[in-house]
């Protein structure tokens, strides 16, 4: 009841804000860019999906932790209130989450459905608004542990170049140096860890991945093609906006103001 | 009847106690004056009280209850804090309907009555970005009033208020003592809250030195004023 | 074909011949309802020459064998099935022409290469216009010269097992033949040579074959024209020959673990020009092959458009346009005594100051990416990785690990071709 006040005030100063609709705009102008330079439409999307595993997290983490510590008095403003924290921190969340999903469905959702209406643009939509909601997660929990806002900056910006560079770093720095043993059944497990890599995969695994992965390709396109692979890949997407969020609302809870 | 007591309430920030086993009882129909030294602990206390800080020990009851996460007991409070930040986007008539919204509160047992004392209703339309600091203060006084509030707490609340402003709202939190309610006031200005106060209570480096009637202050001290009397009260609190 | 070509050709001869003295040739009809029912009586009085019209019907009455030169006509269809019994139609004299048939029943064996229509020593067999449903092999045609086959249907069933597949056209110690406008679909290979020489293969399709759409091996001085090679399991592979001619051929979707658009395996001084891969895996390999000139082709959105693999040399790839392909050139090796030159590069980005279409600086189309996964496949995974490409860029800039010799020196600025 009160947190969907908070949610309703947070979606309405988000609108204000102009942030996530230059967002929109943003991945608009890309998407309809791409779809304009490439000649075909599955080759937009894949040159989209690049720009869309950096973006979307990066925009999402530091718009997160920004707006968190941009929202500072308003929170304290909420919290004499008689609304309790968890009404807070969840409206923000969700009023966040709401908002990204509505910049990806205007700003890539409507491009993908008029050019590449299809199965991949399907995941890629998807793969992106999940990722969006794992930063926003990780976002606020990095924003509520870091009472410096420079501090918390830097700690979301090192958070996405681990997670979109070093992580791939270190995993191809490791095939390469066990490359003589049998580590290829361990390779793309490792990597779906990382839920950058597991988007990235789940979505280039439908156009030329598969193809090129030889057998094991063929076995992990039909994997994640299938109702209970798809599951797993939703459900672990899922447990990696779960995780942050249980954790930033232990830390909110007890939090002091 | 005391309405808020303090039961050997402590307050850690990682090395420093800026509060430290604090008792207290405070009644209804009374103002108290809480006074004391920056970084006495003044706003960690009122901040224990609001639920914005926990406490590291100790316990803290509203009317009977201990305040925890359950938010119910803050329908009680109204809270004037010392610097007031608002969503700038907002107007003030939607800030003031945004907050009526988010406690609950139903328009007819709204209290609004400052909003014209304080002059603000001819600024209903301006944005809260573009306000002075007092009358980002008018606004907050009128947050910290519309409820009614049995208990009502205001952290420097004449700082940047011009005096007639000042004037109109500590008349208002005396309406509230006469009404039986209980008020906290912290402040530098003494004078323009000594008229007012029951009690003052003295925080010194996070430890409460004393909580006495005003009256019973100036009679052992044999002054007329608290600034006069504070510096003998400290040689000697007993 | 030149005047000259025909003439030269004893078929051709023959045919002029045939024309020029009319034999007195009977025709004879089959027919459910008489005057003949049985097509087997008939085939074994005819004589030589002699025209066998058979009209509409089913003829089930086991192998049948033409063994002395004859025309059979089929009008309306009529089904000739063998029963599952052995070959449908075996052919062992020359100049037979078999056309407008539907034939069927051939017995699946793993010892007998049973055939829908097999032609042992039938010089100038004639095989038009058939239809060949769901037989083992289909058109099966050894030590023949002079074959010519133009549009028949081969269509096998898409839900038989590898094991009970055998190829659409297959041909052994044959020479010059012609096939021309052929469809071969769900077979194992859809055209299959072996020791073929002197040969046209032009406008067929071949579509949905579990292994290769053309396959051959030994088979010299071969022309391939204008075919069409679709979803088939591995594509094309041609190895173990010279002086092949691939031009305006397309090879299309041709997607799994080791499918090629086309394998060129120890080919020799052969052409591949003017062609499209498209969406294949990979869209053309070059292994071992040498002197293989690969010209104005097209490589759109294969998943490596040209694995050119070190142990090739003396081959050019030059004015070939590369577009949309996750790799556009591997390698697997330092060595790289091939030439690159004057392609278009869809990821180049180069300038062209003096305004001669190509690019003023070298392109290097093979990336570290390129490299590693040649090395490791699976590193594939990491397609499309931020890190990934950022590694590809700097190795472009600063080139560590690619071939020296791997490089274009005058990219085009456009594509050749639309």
């Amino acid at each position: 009841m009160t947190m969907g006040k908070v949610l309703y005030y947070t979606l309405v100063d988000l609108a204000r804000n102009r942030s996530v609709l230059a967002f929109a705009a943003l991945l608009f102008v890309v998407a309809e860019g791409l779809f304009l330079v490439e000649g075909e439409a599955i080759k937009a999307v894949l040159s989209l999906v690049q720009v869309v595993l950096a973006l979307v997290p990066l925009v999402a983490l530091v718009f997160t932790v920004v707006y968190t510590y941009g929202a500072q008095e308003f929170t304290q403003l909420l919290a004499v209130q008689p609304i309790g924290r968890s009404a807070i921190l969840g409206g923000r969340m969700l009023a966040l989450g709401l908002s990204f999903l509505v910049a990806l469905l205007f700003g890539l959702g409507l491009p993908l459905t008029v050019h590449a209406p299809g199965g991949t643009s399907l995941v890629l939509l998807v793969a992106a608004v999940l990722l969006a909601w794992v930063f926003l997660a990780l976002g606020t929990l990095i924003a509520l542990v870091n009472r410096d806002k420079a501090r918390g900056v830097g700690t979301a910006l090192a958070a996405w170049a681990g997670a979109v560079l070093v992580y791939d770093a270190l995993l191809m720095a490791l095939l390469f140096a066990f490359s003589d043993r049998p580590v290829e059944p361990f390779v793309l497990p490792v990597a779906a860890l990382n839920p950058i890599d597991l988007a990235r995969i789940a979505v280039t695994i439908q156009v030329d991945l598969a193809a090129m992965m030889g057998y094991s390709g063929a076995v992990y396109k039909k994997l994640l093609g299938s109702g209970p692979g798809i599951g797993a890949a939703l459900a672990f997407m899922l447990l990696w906006v779960a995780w942050p969020t249980v954790l930033a609302f232990r830390v909110f809870r007890s939090k002091d103001l | 009847m005391d309405s808020i007591t303090f039961k050997g309430v402590g307050k850690r920030y990682r090395k420093l106690w800026a509060l430290r086993d604090v008792d207290a009882g405070f009644h209804t129909g009374e103002v108290v004056m809480v006074i004391g030294p920056n970084g006495s602990g003044k706003t960690t206390f009122i901040k224990c009280l609001l639920g914005l800080v926990r406490p590291t020990s100790g316990a803290i009851h509203v009317n009977g209850e201990r305040i925890g996460d359950d938010p119910a007991y803050r329908h009680r409070i109204g809270y004037m804090p010392q610097i007031s930040q608002f969503p700038p986007a907002l107007t003030i008539g939607q800030l003031l309907d945004m907050m009526r919204d988010v406690r609950g509160l139903a328009p007819e047992r709204t209290d609004d009555g400052l909003v014209e004392d304080l002059g603000l209703s001819t600024q209903l339309q301006k944005r809260l970005g573009t306000l002075s600091g007092g009358t980002m203060q008018k606004v907050s006084a009128v947050l910290a009033f519309r409820s009614a509030p049995d208990i009502l707490v205001m952290d420097e609340p004449t700082a940047g208020l011009d005096p007639l402003s000042a004037r109109t709202v500590l008349g208002r939190a005396a309406a509230v003592r006469e009404r039986g309610g209980t008020v906290l006031i912290t402040s530098h200005l003494m004078e323009e809250v000594e008229a007012l106060a029951d009690r003052v209570a003295y925080l010194q480096d996070g430890t409460l030195r004393f909580l006495l009637p005003l009256r019973e202050i100036l009679a052992r001290t044999g002054t007329d004023r608290l600034s006069a009397a504070l510096p003998l009260m400290l040689a000697d609190p007993r | 074909m030149t005047r000259r070509g025909i003439l030269r050709r004893p078929a051709a001869w023959a045919l002029a011949m045939g024309l020029a003295v009319p034999a007195a040739a009977t025709t004879w009809t089959v027919s459910p309802k008489g005057p003949h029912t049985k097509l087997r009586t008939v085939l074994s009085t005819a004589a030589a020459n002699d025209s066998i019209r058979v009209l509409a019907g089913t003829y089930a009455e086991g192998a049948l064998v033409i063994d002395r030169p004859l025309t059979l006509l089929g009008v309306g269809a009529p089904v000739i099935d063998g029963g599952q019994q052995g070959h449908v139609l075996v052919i062992t004299a020359p100049n037979v022409t078999v056309k407008g048939f539907v034939i069927t029943g051939t017995l699946v064996s793993n010892i007998h290469d049973n055939a829908g229509i097999h032609v042992d020593g039938g010089d100038d067999v004639k095989l038009l216009d058939n239809e060949l449903r769901n037989c083992f092999f289909a058109l099966h045609l050894v030590n023949t010269k002079r074959a010519l086959i133009t549009g028949n249907r081969i269509l096998g069933d898409p839900a038989t097992p590898e094991t009970r597949r055998a190829n659409g056209i297959h041909m052994w110690r044959c020479a010059d033949a012609v096939i021309r406008g052929n469809r071969a679909e769900h077979h194992r290979d859809g055209i299959y040579f072996e020791f073929v020489t002197g040969s046209r293969i032009e406008d067929n399709l071949c579509r949905g074959n579990l292994r290769y759409g053309l396959h051959f091996m030994f088979s010299h001085r071969n022309d391939y024209a204008g075919n069409e090679f679709v979803d088939n399991g591995a594509g094309v592979a041609v190895m173990f020959s010279h002086s092949i001619r691939m031009t305006g051929n397309r090879f299309m979707h041709n997607r799994g673990g080791s499918a090629y658009g086309l394998l060129l395996k120890e080919i020799n001084d052969s052409e591949v020009r003017d062609n499209s891969f498209t969406d294949n895996t990979t869209g053309l390999m070059v292994d071992g092959c040498n002197r293989v000139r690969a010209e104005g082709n097209s490589f759109r959105s294969n998943g490596w458009a040209l694995r050119l693999f070190s142990n090739a040399t003396g081959c050019t790839i030059a004015g070939n346009s590369f577009i949309g392909n996750t790799f556009d050139v591997s390698t697997n090796g330092d060595l790289m005594l091939n030439t690159l030159a004057a392609n278009y590069w869809d990821r180049h980005l180069g300038y062209d100051l003096d305004r001669d279409g190509h690019g003023d600086v070298p392109y290097r189309p093979v990336g570290f990416f390129a490299l590693l996964v040649e090395r490791i496949p699976y590193a594939i995974i990491f397609s499309r990785s931020l890190f990934v490409t950022l590694l590809d860029q700097a190795e472009r800039v600063i080139p560590s690990l690619t071939p020296d010799a791997l490089k274009d020196d005058r990219p085009l600025m456009r594509p050749p071709h639309g």
